[in-house]
């Protein structure tokens, strides 16, 4: 499972989180659309996977494990949860 | 977006592209007329595709540029900075509207040709500009930019868009937007791809076409540079300055002994500075273009010097600005003369490989050990270079549809101005066929239909007291057959008046009534092809401009295919053209004469027959036979070629004859045998051979022959 909701009500991707989780990210985030997305154990996701946090625009904790997501999605993704 | 329009873009831009060019080079030479001739074709053939897709702004924009080289061409009007300008305006505007109708698969509407901007829809400089403004920081470095538009159901394709951008080499900046603003979260759906990826990278547009290869979307790469960008260079460190004038002075160094070493040694040490200051690209140019002579040396040194004088961007050693390039997912256009030249080299593979047949047979006779083993790789290779030739004759092949395709607007033109109503149904336009036949197809197929609907088609009283339906119809067929594509154009009109047709015939002397009377039905049609034959009662604007059915023949023969005709009184009209599948390929018939292998296209021949010598009757000076009760002429091959005597046929009891036949006139070709059937690749006369009469083309045979194919049109002549 590389993507579970933490004890603190956190979303945490971890690993490299294939499309199906795209499914499961949107629905723990239709949910709770306060909940914040944990990336810092992620290696890389699924472009579906960068999609949804791209569309829901959570607050996301980084930066990612991942190189190629820290260095070219993450800064896209925090950019847009703090500038909301 | 069909075929048609997906056709017309191709075309379009490939024309827009040699209209600039042509512009930018004929600015530079204002007297070369040549350039101005090519320049004036792109911007006709430009207005005349936008004609045929119906897009009247285009064409109007288009042809008002037209005129006015039209009217440098003729001397009227100088050709100045301000005329190439708006020349090079309006493909502008062409290129947007072709970027509207690539996106959104249809032509795009409420256009004016006269309106000074582009028309809506964001032309492709635009991303490019917002891009580079958004990554300034990192523009110095740029030499490519990429947006890649996923196709929405990508994901279910494989495609991971971001993974795929993020893995480009030497990325500099990515970008994800939003192709539709994000719907919300109840309503996403997110397997459905909704994003446009920008990217900058240094790599060069080669190096990131190839890693977006097989992509799923649209996908741009451009140029930096080309995209009108100038690569703001940062100075270069004083250090790094010294670097490179110690450099010089080691290449410059009076030794001329090592010269290899030190260049070796300067270019890396360049390299790696070049890379220290992020110019990663040059570096890489630095490290690529490499010599050990003293011309290479002398390159390097202008280089360095370049590099140091600008302290900016090395102007020698960028690459040519790439134009845009446009990668489009599974096809590849490749000129056509790359292709028929791989098809011509398996011609000669074929040769090599008979060559080797022949070999084995020789050693298989001399009871030689190997002749096995030699006669089993010979099988293979004809196995291989058999599949390795359809696929590289398969790739000339194009569907008959963009034939078919242009038909039914040039027929509610013809049929509304002729006032009579046709409808045109269209079946196996999948067929396919060879490149050079469905590009000459064109015209021939015109003029039947013209002629359909001309004389064929009666008008709609006369139709409806015939008891046929008012609306005639015109049915455009094409299947293959074997090696052969046949196409027919069958009207449901009148027929022929063979009467008018004899009568006719007889009245321009084409014919006397004598021999009218002995032909046949069929024979009387063939008149029709007769050059000099039109039986247009009046010259009507459609058919009857003095072109007649005969240049129908000879174009259908030039392709290599015969054409015939078929028609019933009162129920209308077949016209049939049989043509070969590839025109690269010619199945020929080889026969001996005098010692002498010669080909004869398979196509023309009618029969082989073995007749009695004492059968062949002198005529004069000619001789002939009687032939199911026809009398066919008989000729000696090499009378025909070389005028030399005829043989003495008392000798030999028997003779071989073979009959052939073109555009409906039979003659015997006298041989000593007959021999096999064979697939050849034709290669035409040249040198001191060229334009040797009855001769179409030579190729070798087996036993290193040289088989020489008959053009039988000209012998018949």
């Amino acid at each position: 499972m590389t993507v579970r909701l933490t004890d603190r009500g956190e979303i945490l991707l971890e690993d490299t989180c294939p499309s199906e989780d795209a499914e499961i990210l949107l629905q723990k985030l239709s949910a709770d659309p306060d909940a914040p997305v944990d990336l810092r154990a992620c290696e890389f996701a699924h472009t579906a996977v960068i999609q949804v946090l791209m569309a829901a625009m959570p607050k996301v904790l980084g930066p990612p494990a991942g190189l190629a997501l820290r260095d070219w999605v993450y800064p896209i993704l925090a950019r847009r949860s703090v500038s909301d | 977006m069909n075929d048609f329009l997906q056709q017309f873009l191709i075309e379009s831009r490939e024309l827009v592209t040699q209209g600039t060019e042509g512009l930018l080079l004929v600015e530079q030479s204002p007297g070369n007329a040549d350039l101005l001739d090519t320049v004036f074709r792109a911007f006709h053939t430009l207005k005349g595709g936008a004609g045929i897709v119906e897009f009247a702004a285009m064409e109007h924009a288009v042809h008002a540029a037209e005129e006015l080289l039209v009217e440098v061409r003729s001397g009227r009007r100088t050709l100045d900075a301000r005329l190439v300008g708006d020349a090079l305006a309006c493909l502008d505007l062409v290129t947007a509207w072709l970027d509207t109708l690539e996106r959104t698969g249809a032509l795009p509407e409420n256009v004016d040709a006269g309106q000074a901007s582009p028309p809506s829809g964001v032309p492709a400089a635009d991303w490019t500009a917002a891009l580079f403004s958004r990554n300034s920081g990192v523009l110095h470095r740029a030499v490519t930019a990429i947006r890649f538009v996923a196709d929405r159901d990508c994901f279910y394709q494989g495609e991971d868009p971001i993974a795929r951008m993020s893995a480009l080499p030497r990325l500099l900046s990515l970008d994800l937007e939003p192709v539709l603003a994000w719907p919300a979260l109840g309503e996403l759906d997110p397997y459905s791809c909704n994003l446009i990826l920008t990217a900058l990278t240094s790599a060069s547009p080669g190096d990131v076409t190839a890693h977006m290869q097989g992509h799923s979307g649209r996908c741009e790469i451009v140029a930096v540079a080309a995209a009108g960008v100038p690569r703001i260079e940062e100075e270069l460190p004083m250090n790094v300055r010294k670097l490179l004038e110690e450099q010089l002075a080691v290449l410059d160094a009076d030794k001329v002994q090592r010269l290899a070493g030190r260049i070796a040694s300067v270019s890396r040490t360049t390299a790696n500075a070049m890379r220290f200051c992020g110019r990663d690209d040059q570096a890489e140019r630095l490290g690529n273009a490499l010599g050990s002579d003293e011309e290479a040396g002398r390159r390097l040194r202008s280089s360095i010097t370049q590099l140091l004088a600008s302290g900016s961007a090395a102007p020698a050693m960028r690459a040519e600005s790439s134009p845009a390039v446009e990668t489009v997912a599974r096809t590849l256009r490749v000129d056509a003369a790359r292709i028929d030249s791989l098809v011509r080299l398996t011609g000669e593979l074929t040769v090599a490989k008979n060559g080797i047949g022949h070999t084995a047979r020789l050693a298989h006779a001399n009871g030689d050990a190997v002749a096995g083993l030699l006669k089993e790789h010979h099988l293979v290779l004809d196995r291989l270079i058999g599949q390795l030739q359809s696929s590289a004759i398969a790739m000339r092949v194009l569907p008959l549809r963009s034939v078919f395709q242009r038909f039914p607007r040039v027929m509610r033109e013809m049929a509304s101005s002729l006032g009579k109503p046709v409808k045109l149904e269209i079946e196996g336009e999948d067929t396919e066929a060879d490149k050079t036949i469905v590009e000459m197809l064109f015209e021939p197929l015109l003029h039947i239909v013209r002629n359909a609907i001309d004389h064929g088609v009666e008008d709609a009283n006369e139709r409806l007291k015939a008891g046929k339906p008012a609306v005639a119809t015109i049915h455009l067929r094409a299947a293959r057959a074997a090696d052969q594509v046949l196409i027919e154009v069958t009207d449901d009109g009148g027929g022929i008046d063979l009467e008018r047709v004899a009568e006719v015939a007889t009245r321009r002397g084409l014919a006397t009534e004598a021999n009218l009377r002995m032909m046949s039905e069929a024979d009387i049609i063939d008149l029709i092809f007769a050059p000099g034959f039109s039986t247009a009662a009046r010259i009507t604007e459609i058919s009857g401009r003095g072109v007649g059915m005969d240049t129908v023949r000879t174009a259908v023969e030039n392709m290599g295919g015969r054409v015939s005709i078929a028609s019933r009184r009162g129920h209308g009209t077949t016209v049939s053209f049989a043509l070969p599948f590839s025109v690269m390929m010619t199945q020929v018939m080889t026969v001996e004469s005098g010692g002498q292998v010669f080909g004869i296209p398979v196509d023309a021949v009618v029969e082989t027959v073995r007749i009695a010598s004492e059968d062949i009757a002198g005529v004069g000076e000619a001789r002939v036979i009687v032939h199911r009760n026809r009398t066919v002429p008989i000729i000696e091959l090499g009378t025909v070629l070389d005028g030399s005597q005829q043989r003495e046929t008392s000798a030999e009891t028997h003779a071989m004859v073979v009959i052939v036949a073109v555009a409906g006139q039979s003659v015997g070709i006298r041989v000593d045998r007959p021999g096999e059937r064979m697939e050849v690749i034709l290669k035409p006369l040249d040198g001191l051979l060229s334009g040797t009469p009855g001769i179409a083309g030579t190729t070798l045979l087996g036993d290193g022959r040289i088989l020489l194919v008959l053009d039988i049109v000209e012998i018949l002549q």
